[in-house]
């Protein structure tokens, strides 16, 4: 599984190859704290987005058909009035960061769509269990991204990360092990790197940089959050993939989140596959096999 | 019992948890336990965004039916946590709550 090693450097020069990172996100994030704050921004955003533009009128058009009112809804003020501004920051942050994920490699199999989606959902809920949590959109936005560090290597790398993924099922170890010894980081790092380098806030950067190493984060809210996340996306099989795998997972973490593994987390399971599978049909796979 | 997204309810399941939409702090739209959803009232959820629902569904499954699916879904999350030490009891915990959460 020898390979070169990666440099921040090396991660960040290439980067300028992926399709800009949605501006979008960046905006949305100006007002995270606030659910209704800046319509007028937030629209103004959209418009730009064609693809996004177009699924906020299509989602607002569908609450007028079955709420049976007349005309359908071609102005996308009237939309984010109707649908709400959190529903449709939740909706531009989906689209947008879809299409990115869709559009920077044609390789990654859809399940890693599926399982960013998850993921969100998953942080977005267990952000709700703590009133002294992260903002629910920061939470959606880490967990969607927390391993754009195997985008990139699917991108810039893909034959080494592929031979990373088959040494870890050979060699019994897990993802991280098999990149670091691969390429000197994991995707975690390399997608801290990026995260900083889109100019993410602090606590989303940190979030997906330790989200396999949560204990040396344990004071960012968010980096419990993310980690919790997908251990239990990957338990829970919310992406129905093959990869789907729970070797390990901080207990203190979970102390943080006030989580214990008792009949309480049924409703919580409960509410994370019915909200992934929501999201999956509502946001299928853009570009992604 | 099940949380059921939205596209997958259909009317004359029975609510086992009323439904709350809240926006900013305000009810939008309610649904008490117990109600029999209408085909209105599907499309009053969809117009309000709910994205699921907590539902009463009568378990139509024959015993050998049962017993199949516990069985694929037992050999399903021994696969996922194949890595994990279950001789830990957090990891053992875990492990229950999931597998009581895929057999039902």
């Amino acid at each position: 599984m020898e390979s070169r090693r990666l440099s921040r450097a090396e991660v960040i020069s290439r980067s300028d190859a992926l399709p800009a990172f949605p501006e979008i996100v960046l905006q949305i994030l100006v007002a995270i704290d606030d659910d209704e704050a800046n319509m007028a921004m937030l629209v103004e955003h959209i418009r730009r987005d064609p693809v996004t533009a177009a699924r906020v009128l299509s989602l607002a058009n569908a609450a007028v058909l079955k709420s049976r009112r007349q005309g359908a809804i071609t102005d996308l003020f009237t939309a984010t009035s109707l649908i709400g501004t959190g529903r449709v920051r939740e909706t531009a942050l989906l689209s947008s960061l879809g299409n990115f994920f869709g559009h920077s490699s044609a390789a990654m199999p859809s399940t890693f769509w599926h399982h960013s989606i998850a993921a969100g959902m998953c942080a977005q809920e267990l952000a709700l269990l703590s009133r002294s949590g992260p903002a629910l959109g920061a939470a959606l936005i880490a967990g969607l991204l927390h391993d754009v560090g195997q985008l990139w290597l699917q991108c810039f790398r893909a034959d080494a990360f592929a031979a990373a993924q088959a040494g870890a099922g050979e060699h019994c170890i897990s993802i991280s092990e098999a990149e670091r010894e691969c390429f000197g980081v994991d995707h975690a790092v390399i997608g801290g790197w990026l995260a900083d380098h889109w100019a993410l806030p602090e606590n989303i950067c940190r979030a997906i940089r330790f989200h396999h190493v949560p204990d040396e984060a344990l004071d960012e809210a968010l980096v419990p959050v993310v980690h919790i996340a997908e251990v239990l996306s990957n338990a829970l099989d919310l992406s129905q993939g093959c990869v789907n795998h729970v070797c390990s997972f901080s207990v203190p973490a979970c102390d943080v989140l006030g989580l214990k593994w008792n009949a309480d987390v049924q409703p919580l399971f409960g509410r994370m596959e019915a909200r992934s599978r929501h999201a999956s049909k509502a946001f299928p796979r853009i570009g992604l096999r | 019992m099940h949380y059921l997204p939205l596209t997958e309810l259909q009317a004359g399941m029975v609510l086992a948890m009323p439904v709350r939409v809240v926006v900013c702090g305000q009810l939008r739209f309610s649904l008490p336990a117990m109600h029999i959803l209408t085909v209105d009232n599907l499309h009053q959820l969809a117009a309000h965004h709910a994205e699921y629902a907590f539902v009463a569904l009568p378990d139509e499954r024959v015993d050998e039916e049962i017993a199949v699916e516990s069985a694929l879904a037992a050999r399903r999350t021994l696969e996922i946590f194949a890595g994990a030490d279950l001789g830990d009891p957090n990891m053992a915990a875990l492990f229950d709550q999931v597998l009581i959460y895929r057999s039902k």
